[in-house]
C-alpha cells in the first residue's frame, strides 16, 4: 500500500516557495563566490574595473566565457540565476495553485502575473 | 596605499552598506535601495543608473533571502501578494513600456518624494498601534480570501485579521507599479503603505508581504538595466551577498519585534526616502 502523505509533510504554495527562495539564494551566492575566486586566480583586481566592467547580458557569451572559465561570466550566470529566482517562485506557485490546490482563481492570477514579469524583464527597455 | 589594498578597503565599505541595507530592507520590507543607492552614488562614486542596477539585484536578493523565512514561518500572506502583483506588475509595464518616454523623471522624483511625505499624516495616526483593531472584510477581500493569521512571537499568540479597502489598495498598487516602471525603483515603500493604510493590516504581515512582493516587481524591472550593462558584477557579488546575510539577521529581528516599533522604524524611513526622493529631483544624483 502507498503510504498516504500527512498533511503537513504535503508541498504547500508556502512551503514550496520558500524552498525555491532559499535554494535560489544559496546557488546563485555560491555560483557568484565561484566567479570571484576564478577572477582573482586568473588576475588582479582594481576599482577602476569594478567600477566599469559592466554585464553583458547575452546567455551565448556568458557560455562561452563560462568554458573558458572567464571568473566574470560565471559571476553574470549567478546573478541570472538570482533574477530568476523570484519568477521561479511564481512559476512554482501557479502550478501548485492550479494541481494540487485546484483553486482555479489563484492559479489563473498566478499565471498572469508569471507572464507579465516575464515580459518586463524580457522586452521592456 | 597599494591598488589591492585600495581595493580591499573599497569592498568592505560597500559590503558594510550592503549589510545594514540587507537588515533594514528586510525589517521593514523596503528591500534595502534607501541604503545602498545614497552610499554607492556619495561615497563609492558609481553613476545614479549603475547604483540603481546594483540596488535591483540587491532588491531580489533581500526578497528572496528574507522571503524564503516569513513564508515558512506563515508571516506573509501569499494571496495578498499574488493579488496586488497583478497591479504592479501590470503597472510597471504601462510605466516602462509607454510613459517612461514622455514623462519628466524630475518632476516624478519631487513628486513621488511629496506624495511620501504627506503619507506620513496617516502613519502618525496610528503609531502607537500595536494591532489594528475592529477590520472587517470589504466584499472583495472575502471573495478573495484575503484574510488570514500569523503567529506573533512578541505577543506569543496566533493573530487573526480581517483585510478591507482593496480597491484603494489596486489603485495605490498600480500607481506603485507605473512608478517602478518610469524610475527603475522597487518602490516597497508604497507597498508597505497600502497594506498598512488602506487594507489596514497587522505591521508584520505587511512588510513581510511587500518584501516578497518587491522581487517580482525588480526581477521585471532588471531587464532594462542588465541589458543597458548598468548592472557592474563585481560590484554585484560584495553587495548581493552582504544584503543576504544582513537580509537574515533582520528576519530574526523582526519577528521578534513589537508592531508598533517595525511601524516607527517604517515612518522614519518613509521620511527619508521622501526626503531622498524629494532631492533626487530638484538636483539629480543621491
Amino acid at each position: 500500500m502507498t503510504s498516504q502523505i500527512s498533511p503537513s509533510r504535503r508541498p504547500t504554495v508556502s512551503s514550496v516557495s520558500a524552498w525555491v527562495l532559499r535554494g535560489g539564494v544559496v546557488s546563485s551566492s555560491l555560483v557568484m563566490l565561484v566567479g570571484i575566486m576564478f577572477t582573482f586566480a586568473h588576475g588582479t583586481m582594481s576599482i577602476q574595473r569594478m567600477k566599469s566592467d559592466g554585464f553583458d547580458y547575452r546567455p551565448g557569451i556568458i557560455i562561452e566565457g563560462i568554458r573558458h572559465g572567464q571568473g566574470k561570466r560565471i559571476i553574470e550566470a549567478g546573478i541570472y540565476l538570482l533574477v530568476f529566482t523570484p519568477i521561479l517562485r511564481v512559476f512554482a506557485s501557479s502550478i501548485l495553485f492550479a494541481f494540487q490546490d485546484r483553486d482555479r482563481l489563484y492559479a489563473v492570477i498566478t499565471f498572469v502575473v508569471l507572464l507579465l514579469t516575464l515580459a518586463g524583464l524580457l522586452w521592456i527597455g | 596605499m597599494s591598488d589591492a589594498a585600495q581595493s580591499i578597503f573599497w569592498l568592505c565599505q560597500v559590503a558594510g552598506a550592503s549589510f545594514v541595507g540587507g537588515v533594514v530592507g528586510s525589517i521593514s520590507g523596503l528591500g534595502g535601495g534607501i541604503v545602498i543607492v545614497p552610499v554607492l552614488t556619495l561615497f563609492m562614486h558609481l553613476d545614479i543608473e549603475q547604483a540603481i542596477g546594483a540596488s535591483i539585484v540587491s532588491v531580489i536578493a533581500v526578497s528572496s533571502g528574507a522571503g524564503s523565512v516569513y513564508v515558512k514561518d506563515k508571516i506573509t500572506n501569499v494571496r495578498i501578494a499574488m493579488f496586488l502583483e497583478l497591479f504592479t506588475a501590470a503597472g510597471a509595464l504601462v510605466g516602462a513600456g509607454y510613459l517612461a518616454r514622455i514623462a519628466n523623471p524630475q518632476v516624478l522624483y519631487v513628486l513621488f518624494g511629496l506624495l511620501l511625505l504627506v503619507s506620513l499624516v496617516p502613519i502618525f495616526a496610528k503609531l502607537g498601534e500595536e494591532l489594528p483593531q475592529h477590520v472587517e472584510n470589504d466584499r472583495m477581500a472575502s471573495y478573495l480570501r484575503l484574510n488570514g493569521s500569523y503567529f506573533d512571537k512578541r505577543l506569543d499568540r496566533q493573530v487573526r485579521y480581517n483585510v478591507t479597502g482593496i480597491p484603494a489598495a489596486v489603485g495605490v498598487m498600480f500607481a506603485a507599479g507605473i512608478i517602478s516602471g518610469i524610475l527603475g525603483i522597487g518602490a516597497g515603500v508604497v507597498k508597505v503603505l497600502a497594506h498598512e493604510v488602506a487594507m489596514k493590516v497587522p505591521t508584520k504581515v505587511s512588510t513581510a508581504t511587500s518584501n516578497f512582493m518587491i522581487g517580482v516587481t525588480a526581477a521585471a524591472g532588471a531587464g532594462f538595466y542588465l541589458r543597458r550593462g548598468l548592472v557592474l558584477p563585481f560590484v554585484v557579488v560584495p553587495v548581493a551577498i552582504f544584503v543576504l546575510i544582513g537580509a537574515f539577521v533582520g528576519t530574526i529581528v523582526m519577528e521578534r519585534m513589537s508592531n508598533s516599533i517595525i511601524r516607527k522604524i517604517f515612518a522614519l524611513l518613509l521620511a527619508i526616502v521622501g526626503m531622498q526622493m524629494l532631492l533626487r529631483g530638484i538636483l539629480g544624483g543621491l
